[in-house]
């Protein structure tokens, strides 16, 4: 279920007035598994026994890992979570890519091998869920967590209908001690959700559906040479797309987590203000970076030994983050790229250790490390290297006597929205949105608030997918 | 709960360098369990300031709402994918030997349903879909062991020998639809558009917007949009918005959309008449097997050519000539055709926009050509051709 939906519109206000009823707090919590369950199958039924194996298997792994007191036995039954999550998430998103790349590479020997048709689909959410699970039991082997004391919460942990299908990536920590003690949505709380969840759509109905999909599409599905002004639009469109897209969603997971009185943690921070890529994953996607952090980068020694070590460490966790997000080398590259961006950021801040830039030289850096970034979503965007490589070389000249592809309409409602949140995230770069609303006086809030909702209503979206359904 | 005793790392900056944050995530607290978020509220008067929103937007809402209604826009169902997708469903459920229409809007505008319930006792299935040509609803069906019914297959020869098909996806996914998408498409259909004139892509936002007299960018060739041209009922019957007829304004600016096709330049890979033709080959030998398959099953198809007038049947006759397109297909179909011209009953008739009926003139058309076609499939059934 799609939060921008009809279905989904019933199902919440449904859920809402269930959460509300005087039952008991064990009760409400069967109420909401049974709810995320259905909102899981109405993508497609089927699917949710994976969700089921994932659960059980790690419940199972986690109860083992903690009783267990040698540090082989603690090792396998880790390993056995490892191995049947990442299994799972091989067999269904890499599967097809893997079958197609070991084709590729046995006929530089000469052999012909045909992959069989991989018909599969791949199940809404798993590479969210898979992480999240795997955050439980791996918590328990590095003894930073205790497991869940019942099976129901941990459950609940799993499959929370806010967070299951594209985050924010939660950890048990955060969540399962929400499930313990019964309570319930104060009315604040409530109103406040709301607003987050009218936010949210706001972004991913009228900013990224409405105003900025098309100019993206239209550059990155054009059959034609990319000039230097279509392939900054198109590729500009999309950095807001998949910003409005994304934080929409995290912004309405939160919101509609809270309407049922939990919290969860931020997802983004305003990341078009960053200034440098270690400050951009920080505000970019927080969850999957911090999750990336903990449980690949940090194992894998970390800045712990020696510089080599940092860097492969660091440009590893970035290539297998760009792989998490798809099954295609252009994912890859887009991760090596922010690899190479934090390697080399790395090396200016040892050189430069005592360096604080100026505020016109911080904006300066900052301009620097958003167009960077909008060089990486050229990868992440295209389908082929084929494509990149044209909308790439175009943005730097290489097309001169390209034909346009953008309409006038396009191209000016892209810099406008684009302009517009680059200079939001300048203003908010050191602000969260409450405390900024705290002090908007109540007539513009009302008005802006309405205003929001009307154009959420006249968009007249029609439910599409968010942009990181698909990973 | 425990805590972690890993060392902070320098992938994260301290946190004193970074004020103004009001709240800490995981990117601040690096190698450790993560604590129960905290969220704050902010202390202002949410209630009152969400009433006065939402009756903002209602207000807004309904002078939109009114706006459109004054133009002369009524609700109609959407025409969406989902439902035709339920159309398409029928089949499955119990139906497999009705007859389905298959076509462009022709095909969707010209025939109407009740009608032809009337003439023949039967309502058909409507499974036109504008702006497409109907060869690939035609292979569905002859993809679908269930089906042994007839079909009506509507031929647009703009469409079906171009291979164009802009609404294809609407086949292509019926099967994929979610419980999600079909519940969507149900309350949609029950509380949304028999009630809200401007729930119609036409009237969307993004719509309305690149609608505005913007200025051209050197070098593009902006194409209009086929404007709204009709009105459907829960079961798709469709037939022409009365606007079309009644304001020469709009009619005239629905001729400037068609006349797009014959005055801008040609669509990529159909420059010359050999290209064209070679496409056109490419969809008369899909749509023979698909006879063929459907003919295998027991299933029998009638090709169909709707009323279409003025310079659009000039640029048709152009651009796909009958004599190595329609006469082609039905020869090597086996098939038997039907074209409004070869009739005199059903030639006069005027589309007010030269390429569908109105729904008066729609009604009488269904009247006169429904026996036509009862006929035809009676004779296949009976062995003639």
């Amino acid at each position: 279920m799609v939060f921008n939906s009809l279905a989904f519109l019933v199902f919440f206000s449904l859920v809402l007035v269930m959460h509300a009823m005087p039952f008991a707090w064990r009760t409400r919590k069967i109420n909401l598994l049974i709810a995320s369950y259905l909102f899981y199958m109405a993508w497609n039924p089927p699917f949710v026994i994976l969700l089921w194996i994932s659960t059980v298997v790690d419940w199972f792994a986690a109860q083992k890992l903690v009783h267990a007191e040698r540090l082989a036995v603690r090792r396998a039954w880790m390993l056995l979570s490892v191995v049947a999550n990442l299994g799972m998430l091989s067999y269904f998103k890499y599967g097809h890519f893997l079958m197609e790349n070991f084709s590729d590479i046995v006929s530089v020997y000469g052999v012909h091998y045909v992959p069989p048709k991989w018909d599969i689909v791949l199940p809404v959410g798993i590479s969210f869920y898979t992480f999240a699970t795997l955050s439980y039991t791996l918590d328990i082997y590095h003894k930073r967590a205790l497991p869940a004391r019942k099976f129901l919460d941990y459950a609940l942990f799993v499959t929370f209908f806010p967070h299951l299908v594209a985050g924010p990536i939660m950890r048990p920590t955060e969540l399962v001690p929400q499930f313990e003690h019964a309570h319930r949505a104060s009315r604040r709380q409530l109103q406040f959700g709301l607003v987050l969840v009218l936010v949210g759509m706001f972004q991913k109905v009228v900013l990224a559906d409405t105003f900025l999909s098309k100019a993206a599409e239209a550059v990155y599905n054009a059959g034609q040479a990319t000039g230097a002004l279509d392939a900054w639009m198109g590729t500009l469109a999309f950095s807001g797309q998949i910003f409005c897209d994304f934080a929409g969603y995290s912004t309405i997971a939160i919101g509609v987590a809270m309407c049922l009185g939990f919290a969860m943690p931020d997802n983004f921070r305003f990341p078009y203000a960053a200034v440098g890529f270690s400050d951009f994953w920080r505000r970019w996607h927080i969850t999957l970076s911090s999750w990336l952090r903990d449980y690949l980068y940090i194992p894998l020694g970390g800045s712990r030994h020696g510089p080599a070590r940092t860097y492969a460490a660091l440009m590893g966790t970035m290539l297998l983050g760009g792989l998490w997000h798809g099954a295609g080398w252009t994912f890859v590259v887009w991760g090596g790229l922010h690899g190479t961006y934090l390697a080399v950021e790395r090396v200016l801040r040892c050189r430069f250790a005592g360096y604080r830039p100026g505020p016109l030289m911080l904006f300066a850096l900052g301009m620097l490390t958003w167009m960077l970034v909008n060089v990486t979503w050229v990868f992440f965007r295209a389908r082929t290297f084929g494509k990149a490589w044209d909308v790439l070389t175009g943005m730097f000249g290489a097309h001169g006597g390209a034909d346009p592809i953008l309409s006038t309409m396009l191209v000016t409602t892209t810099l406008l929205i684009v302009t517009g949140i680059v200079a939001a995230h300048w203003w908010m770069r050191t602000r969260t949105l409450e405390s900024v609303l705290l002090r908007v006086p109540v007539i513009p809030l009302s008005l802006g608030m309405g205003l929001m909702a009307f154009l959420i209503v006249i968009a007249q979206g029609e439910g599409s997918a968010f942009i990181y359904f698909q990973f | 709960m425990r805590s972690s005793t890993s060392s902070s790392d320098e992938y994260s900056e301290p946190i004193a360098t970074r004020p103004g944050f009001v709240r800490q995530t995981a990117a601040d607290r690096p190698g450790v369990a993560q604590p129960v978020p905290e969220r704050d509220i902010p202390d202002r008067a949410w209630g009152p300031i969400w009433i006065s929103a939402v009756l903002l937007a209602v207000l807004l809402t309904g002078a939109w709402e009114w706006h459109w209604r004054a133009y002369g826009v009524t609700p109609s169902y959407r025409n969406s994918d989902g439902q035709w997708a339920q159309q398409r469903r029928r089949i499955d459920h119990g139906e497999g030997d009705a007859l389905v229409l298959i076509g462009s809007s022709r095909t969707l505008f010209d025939m109407q349903l009740p009608v032809w319930k009337q003439v023949t006792g039967e309502q058909p299935i409507q499974l036109s879909l504008e702006g497409t040509s109907s060869l690939p609803a035609l292979e569905d069906l002859a993809a679908d062991p269930k089906f042994h019914g007839r079909v009506l297959v509507g031929v647009t020869t703009s469409l079906f020998f171009s291979g164009y098909a802009g609404r294809a996806a609407a086949i292509s996914n019926w099967r994929k639809q979610s419980p999600n998408d079909r519940m969507g498409t149900a309350l949609s259909m029950h509380f949304i558009e028999p009630y809200l004139a401007f729930y119609d892509e036409d009237y969307a936002l993004r719509t309305v917007l690149a609608r505005q007299a913007w200025p051209v960018r050197p070098g593009t060739h902006p194409y209009e949009d086929v404007r709204k041209l009709s009105l459907s009922d829960r079961d798709r019957n469709t037939y022409m918005w009365p606007k079309v007829v009644d304001d020469q304004a709009y009619r005239d600016t629905a001729r400037r959309i068609w006349a797009q096709q014959w005055s801008g330049p040609p669509r990529p890979g159909m420059e010359t008449s050999a290209k064209r033709q070679k496409i056109a080959d490419a969809q008369i030998d899909r749509a023979v097997k698909a006879v063929q398959t459907l003919r295998a099953r027991g299933a029998r198809v009638v090709f169909v050519r709707q009323p279409v007038i003025g310079p659009y049947r000039a640029f048709e006759d152009h651009a796909e000539p009958p004599a190595s397109t329609w006469d082609v297909l039905l020869k090597r179909s086996g098939s038997p055709g039907l074209v409004f011209s070869d009739y005199p009953d059903l030639q006069g008739f005027k589309p007010p926009e030269w390429s569908h009926l109105s729904h008066a003139d729609a009604l009488r058309y269904t009247a006169l050509l429904a026996p036509k076609v009862e006929r035809l499939f009676t004779r296949m059934r009976d062995g003639g051709s």
